[in-house]
């Protein structure tokens, strides 16, 4: 890792400017990237400022406009079987979508980080406990831990946060357990030590700051996991309850309306899939542009 | 080598254990339980409710619970299901067929067609067949898989009338042909997903191959490109791959789930469903145990076949 | 449990028998079982021990393998079958203060293992049913059984603790089980028995394979007439629109509980070469409410909230017209259904101007209030059931045009029908339901002071509603033989609910029940808990 160079006393001065990283210059180069980056932007001021500008709100319900297909009258997108713009619900539903892959990657991040900081600092039997409890959630297919989970909550959007947070931080928390054990060794850690330095600021003042870059490639990713998880638990009627939308439960009613009505399947499907991809895209630019030692794209 | 199994072995032993606590944990502490599937018949009174859940044995303490449940399991025994009062095995059993059959079978494909991808994505490095792959497999990692399904059932089923939009086969009719025409839905879903990460795989782990010395000492001898590619580099890309299919085992295992789903394909996913919807306990545990033994098995065969492909690999943790 | 969702969620239509009676060619079942039957079902059975605790799905299976004393048909009747009459009054079964009954059983009967039926299986199962460690679907009227006397190899005397006229429904759907068989297990729980059932029903175990479907096969000892099929398959297929595809497409022969969903109905009925029938179910959707729940307890609430309710535009829109608006918790099908209790109009200037009168007045976010009670509350139902949640979605509009706040709060089944619905722990909840047992329409564990499981009772009340009258209303009509008598208070006690509004009743479930041409017998029966009645009558013209 590139961390590995910086000594003790340089990590002290404020990082030089994020425009100026020989980093980012090489995520500028990285098309794919951009390209997510902006995808991303375009999602979120769509849904952020979106839903003020049209005509229908998400919950408008009206019968006699029912299953308009798109572009074919004042419904851009058309309409659903209670006759709600899919225009306004989609956008509506990209706010909730996406806030719940943000938050529950705030979250996993937090459980993550921690809990890969101590174990590999602390190794010995703590380590070995919080890493094999990791190993232990992991032997879980994903799918299999939240439906179990979400079958016996009841649902709101905090919960499916949780939830969703929950099932998705192990990868994190080995992933910087594994950095953190490698950054233990190096000269300026032994020399916090050697100062008396308390634990708590080695951890967060001398080990954290230098495990930033794998950190951030995860949590990119790791909204991306979270969106799709959250369309998972939808689809499959455990997640997010109507009349509140969300880009996965707009799915669950679809599948029977798949030869009458197909766009309300394939619009929100390809809201999700612009999403993720967006996110992956960023994740993978960052990743080559944070260490440019693997490539993989 | 012996100790190295007997240690991962003894590791995979302790890492079930605590799976069987977590698992325990999470449903029994979570509300709801199976007694609603009868007061929802709205036939039974408080009274029977409370008979039938003394009779299961529901209103006892948990870890009451689990160690009798944990003692029942270790000597064989994985209960029976609430549902039907068949054995978790045999119920598992009558269902792992199907699964397996979806999975073996995507995978192959996921191999042929990902390392295909990969190899010559990595051979002509950068031109448009490889940058289209490159992002076709990023895309394919972020498409919802049950969406992938229900466009590939618009598309060939309702759309096209080629393909039948679910089950195994068709009542009265087993033949082979009759289960392959069933089949080719749910494994295209199921390998998209694994033929983007064995196409990434293959492109970085061929890259590595072909900077190596004996690749260019090879070339070096004037040795034509197809016969390195086959005889030096392929050999040498593919090893690392198969541990790719052993951690591949839970993705897979989720991906199987949400597949059945779509295609009505009655197998392991589709029963863990059903009961979850039925608070069917020891099915439920059943399979989360059983899938973190296949998880264990996939990861340990990974790992066993690393230090095979790559004898240098220091076998810690 | 997930079948109420599927009832109503699913879409339910109705029409009744008399179209798919007439669409019904006159033709002659064949002198030997002849071809087979694949019954497309969204549930799986998977108990079979018909004691024991089952879903419709079940139920239909268990009338193929078992039969009972006598069974109803679908005008009503008792029509005897292990039994030789049905015993009454008149012909000396029961004496006249109900108290002593007297059945004489068939002869002719065998168990499909070959040894016959006898008066000693009837004594076994009513004693199994009342065993204290068996998991037994419920005891009601069982449990007023007592000295059981065998008096012949075919007949069989016991007497009754207290007069209980809903015994005889209750009768017609409690299948015989084998002593011979049952009697040898250790434990009648987890007998084999329960996972290879042997009865006296028209087709016998075939094979299941769990998850898929399962096979029976025609008896060839049955006592009655029929079977005509060699074979019935039940075929498991969990998503609606995959089974009505399967349908379309002639995989399946008859698609049955479950239905055709409500949006496909219109095309079945134009498809080719099928025939749909649009059949009545006995379950009710409506609103229960817990009148225990601050705003509910106020009878002018209720009124206004149904007032303001457009029933017929979620019949319209959400089921496409199939199921049929309803003002009593019984089937129109029902021998006590009472057809004239006031009709609901949606008027929501009325609704308005009740709440206005009553004192409650519009508050922040035009929300009305009334003494420091807010008129907001959670609607509940079983998460995943996209009908439903349409339904509440309209509701929700339509309460808010009144100043009434409703909440969507779903939930998986095992959490709503746990301790939430049992201890009267919702505000409200949207779910369809079975008033009656069997087809008697005694309501008593629904309606009872005493059957409050919040308040130690054992019953189902958990709507908590508490009527010293209906109490009394409750008792007479459980106690009465003579169905006229019935009839007249049965008509009262429908009224009071109707007046008090215990439940904002929405409609009765119709499902679109979709059948192969050519396959004929079929004949639904809100009486019997399953369309599949009768299969022993089904057979295919030549």
């Amino acid at each position: 890792m590139s961390a590995s160079h910086v000594s003790v006393e340089t990590l002290s001065l404020p990082p030089p400017g994020l425009w100026h990283r020989p980093g980012f210059k090489r995520f500028r180069r990285h098309k794919l990237a951009v390209f997510g980056a902006c995808g991303i932007v375009l999602l979120t001021l769509a849904c952020v400022l979106g839903p003020m500008l049209l005509p229908y709100t998400d919950t408008f319900i009206d019968i006699r406009q029912r299953f308009a297909p798109p572009f074919s009258g004042p419904h851009i997108l058309g309409t659903d079987p209670l006759g709600r713009d899919i225009l306004a619900r989609l956008l509506m539903a990209g706010r909730i979508s996406l806030a719940v892959g943000f938050c529950a990657m705030i979250i996993a991040m937090a459980i993550g980080v921690c809990i890969g900081l101590i174990a590999g600092f602390y190794e010995g039997i703590v380590g070995t406990a919080l890493m094999r409890f990791v190993d232990a959630m992991l032997c879980f297919p994903s799918i299999f831990l939240l439906l179990a989970i979400s079958a016996l909550i009841q649902p709101s959007v905090p919960s499916i946060v949780m939830l969703i947070a929950m099932t998705s931080w192990m990868e994190v928390a080995r992933v910087v357990e594994a950095q953190i054990r490698s950054l233990k060794s190096r000269d300026f850690v032994q020399a916090a030590v050697s100062f008396g330095a308390s634990h708590r600021r080695i951890m967060f003042r001398e080990l954290l700051p230098n495990a930033v870059a794998p950190i951030v490639v995860a949590a990119t990713l790791n909204v991306a996991h979270a969106i799709l998880a959250e369309s998972y638990i939808s689809f499959l009627g455990y997640g997010i309850q109507p009349p509140t939308p969300s880009w996965g439960n707009m799915l669950e009613s679809a599948q029977s309306y798949l030869t009458s009505a197909p766009w309300l399947a394939i619009l929100p499907g390809a809201a999700i899939t612009l999403a993720v991809t967006s996110f992956n895209f960023v994740g993978d630019g960052l990743r080559d542009a944070l260490d440019p030692r693997m490539d993989l794209g | 080598m012996s100790s190295f199994l007997l240690r991962r072995f003894g590791q995979a032993v302790l890492l079930l254990f605590i799976v069987s606590m977590i698992g325990f944990a999470i449903l029994h502490l979570a509300p709801g339980g199976p007694m609603s599937q009868f007061a929802a018949g709205g036939e039974m009174s408080q009274e029977d409710l409370d008979r039938i859940a003394q009779q299961l044995g529901l209103n006892r303490p948990l870890p009451v619970q689990y160690g009798e449940w944990l003692w029942r399991m270790l000597s064989g025994d994985w209960g029976r299901s609430y549902r039907d009062g068949q054995t978790v095995t045999a119920i598992i059993g009558s269902h792992i067929g199907a699964t397996l059959q979806l999975m073996a079978t995507s995978t192959v494909l996921a191999m042929t067609f990902g390392a295909w991808i990969g190899i010559l994505g990595a051979i002509r490095r950068y031109s448009l067949f490889d940058s289209l792959a490159t992002v076709g497999a990023m895309i394919a990692l972020s498409i919802p898989t049950f969406w992938f399904g229900l466009v590939l059932i618009y598309v060939f089923s309702v759309w096209l009338g080629w393909l039948p939009s679910g089950n195994r086969y068709t009542i009265g009719d087993g033949s082979l042909m009759n289960q392959i025409h069933h089949m080719i839905g749910p494994v295209m879903v199921l390998a998209l997903v694994s033929t983007a990460v064995w196409s990434r795989y293959m492109r970085s782990s061929m890259l590595e191959v072909v900077n190596q010395d004996y690749v260019r000492t090879a070339r070096a001898k004037g040795l034509s490109e197809r016969s390195i590619l086959i005889r030096h580099a392929l050999r040498n890309a593919l090893l690392p791959m198969i541990t790719i299919t052993g951690l591949h085992v839970p993705t897979l295992l989720s991906g199987a789930l949400v597949t059945e789903t779509v295609f009505t394909w009655p197998g392991m996913g589709r029963l863990f469903l059903d009961s979850i919807s039925y608070r069917d306990y020891p099915v439920v545990m059943g399979i989360l145990m059983f899938s973190a033994v296949l998880v264990l098995l996939g990861s340990l065969t990974a790992d066993l076949l690393y230090g095979v492909a790559d004898p240098r690999i220091a076998r810690s943790g | 449990m997930l079948a109420l969702g599927l009832l109503a969620g699913g879409g339910a239509l109705i029409g009744g028998q008399k179209r798919a009676a007439a669409q019904m060619k006159p033709a002659t079942a064949p002198a030997k079982p002849r071809g087979q039957v694949v019954a497309g079902i969204s549930q799986e059975p998977t108990v079979f021990n018909p004691l024991m605790p089952g879903s419709e799905v079940d139920q239909g299976v268990w009338w193929q393998l078992f039969s009972p004393l006598w069974h109803i048909d679908p005008q009503g009747r008792f029509v005897p079958d292990l039994a030789r009459e049905v015993p009454s009054v008149a012909n000396g079964g029961l004496s006249a203060d109900g108290l002593t009954w007297k059945i004489r059983l068939r002869s002719d009967a065998k168990w499909h293992d070959g040894t016959p039926f006898t008066a000693e299986d009837v004594k076994y199962t009513l004693e199994l049913i009342n065993t204290p460690g068996f998991r037994v679907r419920n005891r009601i009227g069982h449990n007023l059984v007592r000295d059981i006397a065998i008096v012949a190899p075919d007949e069989i005397h016991w007497r009754m603790e207290g007069a209980y006229s809903p015994y005889l429904s209750i009768l017609a759907l409690t299948f015989m089980v084998p002593r011979h068989i049952l009697a040898k297990a250790d434990d009648p729980n987890t007998a084999p028995f329960n996972n290879r059932p042997i009865g006296t029903g028209p087709f016998r175990w075939g094979e299941r394979v769990a998850g898929d479907n399962l096979l029976l096969q025609a008896s060839e000892s049955y006592h009655g007439a029929g079977p005509h099929l060699e074979r019935v398959v039940f075929k498991y297929i969990p998503d609606l629109t995959a089974l009505y595809t399967q349908f379309r497409t002639g995989q399946v022969d008859y698609l049955g509980i479950g239905g055709i969903p409500a949006h496909f109905a219109k095309e079945a009925e134009s498809l080719k070469g099928r025939r749909i029938s649009r059949s009545p179910t006995p379950f009710v959707e409506h609103i229960a409410l817990n009148l225990e729940f601050g705003p509910f307890a106020n009878k002018v609430v209720r009124e206004a909230l149904y007032l303001a309710m457009d029933k017929q535009a979620r019949i319209d829109a959400i089921y496409y017209g199939l199921p049929v608006a309803t003002e009593s918790f019984l089937p129109r099908e029902s021998w006590a259904f009472e057809p004239d209790l006031p009709v609901h109009r949606h008027d929501p200037a009325r609704a308005n101007a009740l709440l206005d009168a009553a004192g409650w007045t519009r508050g922040a976010n035009g929300i009305r209030e009334k003494s420091g009670v807010r008129l907001s509350f959670a609607n509940s139902t079983t998460t995943g059931n996209p009908g439903r949640e349409q339904s509440q979605q309209l509701l929700q509009q339509d309460w808010r045009a009144i100043g009434a706040e409703m909440k969507i709060s779903n939930m998986p089944a095992a959490v709503i029908w746990g301790d939430f619905w049992q201890k009267s722990k919702f505000e409200s909840v949207t779910v369809g339901s079975n008033f009656m047992i069997g087809n008697d329409p005694d309501v008593t564990p629904r309606f009872s002071g005493k059957a409050i499981p919040a308040k130690q009772g054992a019953g189902l009340n958990t709507y908590q509603y508490q009527n010293a009258e209906m109490d009394k209303l409750l008792a007479l009509g459980a106690s009465q033989f003579d169905q006229r008598e019935r009839k007249a208070t049965y008509s009262q006690i429908q009224r009071m609910i109707r007046e008090d509004l215990v439940l904002l009743p929405v409609y009765q479930s119709v499902m679109a029940e979709g059948l192969k041409e050519g396959l004929n017998g079929f004949a639904p029966n809100i009486n019997c808990s399953s369309n599949c009645w009768n299969m022993r009558d089904w057979f295919w013209a030549s």
